[in-house]
């Protein structure tokens, strides 16, 4: 049965975004949102996390937990989803150090 | 709007972070071991039921936050299990308060909550008339060792005996390990939706003498269709607790305790309106009270922010 989805998208190849949106509207600049069956969804994921390269992607789609729906995520950025024993919430990782500011932010923080 | 306690994610459990209100809303703040602090945002209006262990420390600003979204917020020890402290929302009907406290008063009444208890987990029209509370708790006695003693033939257990000593707690084989923390878990969300109710967890039918009576009371009720077969399956799991909660999570999902507790409470505090609150059922069962009113020995209630001078004046 088809379910709705949708896919958020940064710094991806043109050709994905074509891709894409063959099976779903780019209701805003990177996010597809599309109703698409379980197969095709999992294809288009596929798709995504093969040329993602160095952007991020992330598929959020309806899923039989308590939460409604699972996410999924390509590529790096800083919100990583992470478990708590079955409900999953977005952990904001801290900004990577840079040497130059590493001395600035230990006084500010 | 707030989202109804029926349809709330059930609960979220929490330890070794700083729990703070920011700009946004209330965040768990993770500190890495190199002065590096990551941040998870919580859903603190579609949360029943936050669970703080160990290592956790909470700014009353968040605790706000949390109170006044009706999410009770439960002292816990490692991985859940015990729960030591529970906090109160505050903008809630006392209506199923009154019928508890009613209810729990008159001796006559508490017995026959205590026995439609019984009932409920023996199922309905099986205990038969005049039977004393006393061969009540025999024959569930009785009941609970035919359930382990089921439960481990069914998973190929030789002995189970419950084990609960929380000083040793890590030489506990995995089924007991298991059992405790689910418990606590169920304890946590029967905790919650007591709450929801403006019910005192505190006065029990079946139990008595502890902040956690009813609670117990109600858990009771769930025991044997959740926790325990859950735990059960567990006898062979390297991380019985964190597995426990896990499938005890999913378990919720299958069976939607939450709103069963609810119409559960309510039918055991009130038998003789239990059809007139399924006509309301679909309504929130947070009422927030505006309207404040007094009481009178002869009519009941009465409005309140009236000037009852018999001149008027």
């Amino acid at each position: 049965m088809p379910s709705m989805l949708v896919i958020a998208t940064t710094a991806v190849p043109d050709h994905l975004r074509g891709a894409l949106s063959r099976w779903t509207t780019e209701v805003v600049p990177g996010i597809f949102v599309g109703t698409v069956s379980a197969r095709v969804r999992d294809q288009l994921w596929d798709a995504v996390t093969e040329v993602v390269a160095d952007g991020a992607a992330v598929l959020v789609h309806p899923a039989p937990t308590e939460q409604g729906y699972a996410i999924r995520t390509a590529g790096t950025r800083r919100r990583v989803p992470i478990d708590f024993d079955g409900l999953t919430l977005m952990r904001m990782t801290a900004a990577p150090q840079q040497p130059h500011l590493a001395k600035n932010k230990q006084s500010t923080s | 709007m707030l989202p109804r306690i029926a349809d709330s994610l059930s609960f979220l459990y929490l330890d070794m972070v700083r729990v703070v209100q920011d700009d946004t809303g209330v965040c768990a703040r993770i500190q890495l071991d190199d002065n590096r602090t990551d941040t998870v945002h919580i859903p603190t209006a579609a949360l029943t039921c936050l669970l703080l262990g160990p290592g956790v420390s909470i700014t009353t600003r968040a605790l706000t936050t949390l109170a006044r979204h009706g999410t009770s917020v439960i002292c816990t020890g490692a991985g859940g299990v015990r729960a030591y402290a529970g906090i109160l929302p505050d903008s809630l009907t006392t209506r199923w308060l009154e019928h508890q406290v009613a209810a729990w008063a008159d001796p006559h009444q508490r017995l026959a909550v205590a026995t439609r208890m019984y009932e409920m987990r023996f199922g309905e029209d099986t205990v038969p008339h005049a039977t004393t509370l006393a061969q009540l708790r025999g024959m569930e006695g009785q009941r609970m060792k035919a359930l382990y003693k089921l439960l481990a033939q069914q998973h190929g257990i030789g002995r189970f005996r419950r084990n609960y000593h929380p000083d040793q707690w890590h030489q506990q084989d995995p089924v007991n390990l298991a059992l405790s923390a689910s418990n606590t878990c169920l304890y946590g969300i029967i905790h919650a939706a007591v709450l929801a109710l403006g019910c005192s967890p505190a006065l029990g039918f079946v139990h008595t003498g502890t902040q956690h009576a009813f609670v117990y009371d109600i858990a009771d009720l769930y025991k044997a269709d959740t926790t325990l077969p859950v735990a059960f399956s567990l006898h062979q799991a390297t991380d019985p607790e964190q597995q426990a909660r896990r499938k005890f999570r999913e378990e919720l999902r299958l069976i939607r305790l939450l709103p069963r507790v609810i119409h559960d409470i309510q039918r055991l505090l009130t038998p003789a309106t239990a059809t007139a609150t399924d006509d309301d059922s679909d309504d929130p069962t947070r009422y927030d009270v505006r309207i404040v009113h007094l009481w009178d020995p002869k009519t009941g209630t009465l409005p309140a922010g009236v000037n009852y001078a018999p001149d008027g004046t």
